[in-house]
């Protein structure tokens, strides 16, 4: 091969590297130099990690927003009506429960009637409490699995089931296998996002929302409201605009020459692409976060702008516009150290939490209704847990992994349906129970994901969200 | 449970007679490469006897020339010199080096480099976090709670110590299985153990039952990944689906761990406790791999494929004070005739130093791993260790002399082309990989070059600021900040080590995470990568500080401004061009600055002694120095 055709060998490589971005104005000047215009339009990014991927089939949803409730909600007292725990309320459990692993000691204690009436709800009348008179007016869009069940009355062990399928840590967790199967539908924004509140102190920490043995650009990239949503996403208050304007043409030159002078190397040159993506994401993660231009009408949906709930609602609004603009999976939580683990006064904690979240989600349910957004987007409501029906210091409940309820609504999803009970009062799941795991495949399922074909190779395994287990839930599906 | 028990007995009865639990051995499954005794092959016959530095590039040259290539030519000094420096200490190297080194024109000023390098305490700090990956160290628990474990950064001083004094290999695999029962009677020999109790562990789950079951499972895993490189955990619940592991081979070896026991007082595992008399409890295969399926009990011993020695488990003398399970355990990974041990820590030194393994997984040997690229090497390395005395210095020295290792990482004539085209992937190594630095030696560089390195060695770890935005996804003094100031520009390695929370820096650049052994880091490429390196308050104050520093080196104007930050940075000094770019933007950045009016309080002006400095030059060369810092040049070496 002569020297030029390996030049323009070269050239050509290195466009097909670089792409466009904030070279790209000095991109198109060698272009036209070289008159290697046509060769540049026809390659595209293919290479990037987090370009859009095939489904395994046709999928029902394309995005999800998930709204966890950290601490463990109470099925009980929300979801799941139990007559026979009002009738019961103040008798110990009866004997034929047989024992039961609890993470306190709470067996021999008296069960609690539900801190609130239940009523039917819309036209398909599914008892939902007065804890939550908003989400009560969407009841018709929302499916209420009640027999839902997982495997540890520890907080952080299930706080990683519900969110990587184990109760170890470390595991990759369900935005980062969905970022690892789609992609991103923006190449301007990270495929997950993940807002946690405020309050800070999950139980079990970031590796809820890490990659696992996944690479570590699928997992869950934290946003926060307000000026700075991402960590370092501006430069320091001594550099302005323009300042890193010139710098970063600097570091592109410098490192185009380096890049030259060595055979235009395929992880330099994506090096160079990254610093394009985060020039972008510099200008559109803030404008996600820029609610400004919303209507006074939407914001009211959402509580925005009164208490309590401006905080969640705000973030409940930045999830649609996340959503909206391509990203992938949201990850919102409600709940600070303690968030809903209600181990006394039930009362006040969920009065707390239901004030701060009901709003909001109703609000987001049907602003997506509106905006046509719900038949392709899956919205998940659930905790790590549920509650005991035994009260724990008279007021309160105990963790319980046995038996709980955790809501789908939105795309590929039957609204209005109840599936899955728990015994009579509410302790185990009993009938169509659903595992984690279960939970798990059907969520794949409606993005068009096989949860058994979707793997990774790790230290001698094809390793899995369901690991060996997990059935979709076909009932529900519409 | 009597009845429960006395059938477990029954079963495990049956088992010692024969009838099995496991299947026998196929010739299928113990012919896999990796089981097969190690050979100390003969260098091969070269045609280009000119090209060798040392036996190892015979085996490297003689596959190139049966592709008609040959070695690259070796790199100009200042690209070796940083190359080394990184390999080996894990810090750019100083200017004062740079130019002794240049103006040694003796044969031997490479070798005499190698050996400094190597004699620094540096070297430790830079392999032994290595092995901290290696071993999933951490300094808290994980879950939940994520306690601190306060004696865990003695385990990470024994690692540096260990490295920088060269304890022999097989004395160092020794002393983190079984230090405490080799020496009982030198405390600070069971220090290495440490390595046993370095995994999560979920203090405060219910069940106490679950809770030794895991972690003596993790204990397994562990030394299956660390020292065999096998994949024993996926042996945990069912017989391995690929590799010659059974399930019993698991539980077996975890036999040899079955004495270990939670003091009462003491809930952190801090180090490792095992029981002090001899008796230890059953082991059992455990069903499914659940800790409440006990299945059929299990005499201690090896894994079977890699045990052609026929070692076995000796039975617990009388008098003795220990269970000697674990010293038994020792001995069989560091036995001569071990067809594993001494392949994978080679392969392992030969990643960390070339950038490529030869199996390309150090972790899995198995059926589902790489087959090794050049394993008449690998075996002539494992022999070489063992006749140099087990030390991994010689063996890492032996390395770095090679003319492999000295190789152009980029095209400086024709055979480039020609390598490229016969050797795409680079697995003959027909030049040297480029490597891209973590971020522990990122950081550390950035410290290094502005002056700010604080090199105190050892003690508790040390805990520099977090962005607010990170500290707040803490639990309560999670992370109180060192007071000492000085302590935050601490070397990557001393940084305390949270499980629940990597140090953003780090967890940018794909720190692992602590939970299982790492035997080779991912290498992404990703925004927040570059979001870190440009925006951050580090990069900043680091950026200002190596202005500083330039400034004071009295370097008067741009031209010998761009220099000093080349060499500093980079090991070399501009070229024409590259110097034309820089001088352009620093003029450029002085005059927009000073069209802005912007006040000293607004600007990031360097740090350094001399403050007579213009502050608009001053930002100027801070943003060049920032610029500087996010080249790909600072993280990848040639």
């Amino acid at each position: 091969m002569n020297s030029d055709a390996r030049g323009a060998l070269n050239r050509r490589k290195f466009l097909r590297n670089v792409g466009g971005g904030i070279g790209a104005i000095a991109l198109a000047k060698i272009l036209s130099e070289e008159n290697l215009l046509t060769a540049a339009s026809n390659v595209s990014a293919e290479a990037d990690t987090l370009a859009r991927l095939a489904p395994h089939y046709e999928p029902k949803v394309k995005r999800v927003v998930y709204l966890f409730m950290h601490g463990g909600p109470s099925h009980v007292d929300l979801w799941d009506p139990k007559p026979d725990l009002v009738k019961y309320g103040g008798m110990p459990l009866p004997d034929s429960f047989g024992s039961v692993m609890t993470r306190r000691k709470v067996v021999h204690n008296p069960l609690m009637p539900p801190a609130r009436e239940f009523r039917p709800r819309g036209e398909s009348s599914i008892e939902i409490s007065d804890f939550l008179p908003h989400i009560s007016t969407v009841a018709d869009e929302l499916c209420v699995m009640r027999g839902c069940h997982g495997d540890s009355v520890n907080h952080p062990q299930s706080v990683y089931q519900m969110n990587t399928g184990s109760i170890l840590m470390g595991k990759p967790s369900l935005g980062s296998w969905v970022s690892y199967g789609l992609g991103s539908e923006n190449q301007d924004m990270p495929a997950f996002v993940v807002m946690p509140d405020p309050g800070g102190g999950l139980k079990g920490g970031p590796p809820a929302w890490g990659s696992g043995f996944l690479p570590a650009s699928y997992q869950g990239t934290t946003m926060r409201p307000g000026a700075n949503p991402i960590l370092n996403l501006k430069p320091p208050a001594q550099v302005t605009g323009r300042q890193q304007q010139s710098t970063l043409d600097m570091i592109y030159k410098l490192n185009a020459k380096h890049l030259e002078d060595r055979d235009f190397d395929d992880s330099l040159a994506a090096r160079v692409r990254s610093y394009e993506l985060a020039y972008r994401m510099q200008t559109a993660a803030p404008d996600i976060v820029d609610i400004s231009g919303e209507s006074k009408a939407t914001r009211d949906l959402y509580g925005i702008g009164e208490e309590p709930t401006d905080e969640f609602g705000t973030r409940c609004l930045l999830a649609r516009r996340m959503i909206e603009r391509g990203v992938r999976f949201v990850q919102l939580y409600s709940g600070d150290t303690l968030g809903w683990d209600a181990h006394n006064n039930l009362e006040d904690n969920h009065s707390t939490h239901c004030a701060k979240t009901d709003k909001p989600i109703a609000g987001l349910i049907k602003d997506l209704k509106k905006r046509g957004l719900l038949e392709d987007t899956l919205v998940i409501w659930g905790g790590e847990f549920g509650r005991m029906p035994m009260s724990e210091k008279g007021t309160g409940r105990d963790h319980n992994p046995w038996g709980y309820s955790v809501v789908f609504a939105g795309g590929g999803v039957k609204g209005g349906m109840t599936y899955g009970e728990t015994d009579a009062i509410g302790l185990r799941a009993e009938h169509n129970k659903v595992h984690v795991h279960d939970l798990h495949a059907t969520i794949l399922h409606l993005l068009g994901l096989d949860h058994e074909k979707l793997t990774y190779f790790h230290n001698g395994r094809e390793e899995r969200l369901t690991d060996v287990a997990g059935n979709v839930v076909t009932e529900i599906l519409s | 449970m009597v009845i429960f028990a006395s059938v477990t007995i029954v079963i495990a009865e049956t088992y010692n007679k024969g009838p099995s639990i496991e299947q026998e051995l196929t010739e299928e499954e113990l012919s896999h490469w990796a089981f097969q005794p190690i050979q100390h092959p003969r260098p091969p016959e070269v045609q280009n006897e000119s090209e060798v530095a040392n036996a190892l590039d015979r085996f490297i040259l003689a596959r190139l020339e049966e592709k008609g290539l040959s070695l690259m030519p070796s790199a100009d000094r200042r690209t070796l010199i940083r190359r080394l420096s990184f390999g080996l200490r894990g810090l750019p190297p100083t200017q004062e080096e740079i130019q002794e080194f240049l103006n040694d024109d003796s044969e031997i000023a490479y070798e005499v480099l190698v050996d400094r390098f190597l004699g620094e305490t540096a070297f430790g700090e830079r392999w032994g976090q290595h092995w901290l990956d290696v071993v999933r160290f951490a300094e808290t628990e994980g879950f939940e709670h994520d306690y601190v474990r306060p004696d865990a950064w003695r385990y990470r001083d024994w690692v540096i110590h260990a490295f920088n004094k060269d304890i022999p290999y097989d004395e160092f695999v020794s002393l983190q299985i079984a230090g405490d029962e080799l020496y009982p009677d030198v405390p600070d020999m069971a220090i290495g153990t440490g390595f046993l109790v370095a995994g999560p562990d979920m203090s405060d789950i219910n069940i106490a039952e679950e809770r030794s079951h895991t972690i003596l499972n993790e204990m397994t895993s562990a030394t299956g990944a660390a020292f065999l490189g096998l994949t024993m955990a996926c042996a945990q619940c069912h017989d391995h689906k690929f590799d010659a592991i059974s399930q019993a081979d698991f539980y077996r070896m975890r036999a040899v761990f079955a004495n270990m026991y939670f003091p009462e007082k003491q809930k952190r595992l801090n180090q490792v406790f095992f029981e002090p008399d001899a008796e230890a409890p059953a082991t059992h295969l455990m069903l499914r791999g659940m800790f409440n399926s006990p299945g059929p009990v299990l005499a201690p011993g090896f894994v079977r494929a890699a045990n052609p020695m026929g070692l076995t488990v000796p039975e617990t003398e009388e008098d003795a004070t220990t269970t000697g399970r674990r010293k038994a355990l020792a001995k069989w990974i560091t036995d001569p005739e071990h067809p594993l041990a001494t392949r994978v820590i080679m392969n392992r030194v030969w990643h960390y130093l070339i950038g490529i393994p030869i199996v390309g997984t150090p972790n899995d040997f198995g059926v589902k791993g790489d087959r090794p690229t050049h394993p008449q090497l690998l075996d002539w390395l494992s022999k070489e260790l063992m006749v140099r005395n087990w030390s991994l210095k010689e063996m890492i020295r032996l390395v770095v002399m090679s003319a492999t290792y000295r190789q152009v990482s980029r095209p400086v004539d024709d055979t480039w082309v020609d390598a490229v085209a016969a050797d795409p992937d680079n697995r003959l190594l027909s030049r040297m990989p480029r490597k891209r630095l973590e971020g522990e030696a990122i950081r550390d560089a950035m410290l290094f070059v502005s002056g700010r390195l604080n090199r105190k060695q050892g003690g508790p770890g040390v805990h520099p600021p977090l962005p607010r935005e990170v500290a707040i996804t803490l639990l309560k003094k999670q992370w109180e900040v060192s007071k000492d100031e000085s302590d935050h520009y601490r070397r990557s390695i001393y940084l305390f080590v949270r499980r629940n929370l990597r140090f953003p820096m780090f967890d940018v650049f794909d720190r692992p995470d602590t939970l299982a052994s790492c035997g080779r880091r991912n290498v992404s490429t990703t925004a927040p990568q570059s979001l870190t390196l440009l925006n951050s308050d580090f990069s900043l104050n680091s950026a200002r500080h190596l202005a500083g520093e330039v400034l004071d080196s009295g370097a008067i104007d741009y031209s010998a401004w761009v220099d000093q930050c080349y060499e500093r940075l980079f090991s070399r000094l501009p070229s024409d061009s590259e110097r034309e770019i820089a001088i352009e933007f620093l003029e450029g950045q002085t005059t927009m600055l000073k069209d802005a009016e912007r006040e000293v309080s607004e600007l990031a002006v360097p740090l350094g002694t001399e403050n007579t400095m213009d502050r608009f030059q001053g930002s100027a060369l801070t943003d060049l120095c920032l610029a500087l810092f996010n080249l790909n040049e600072m993280i990848y070496i040639d």
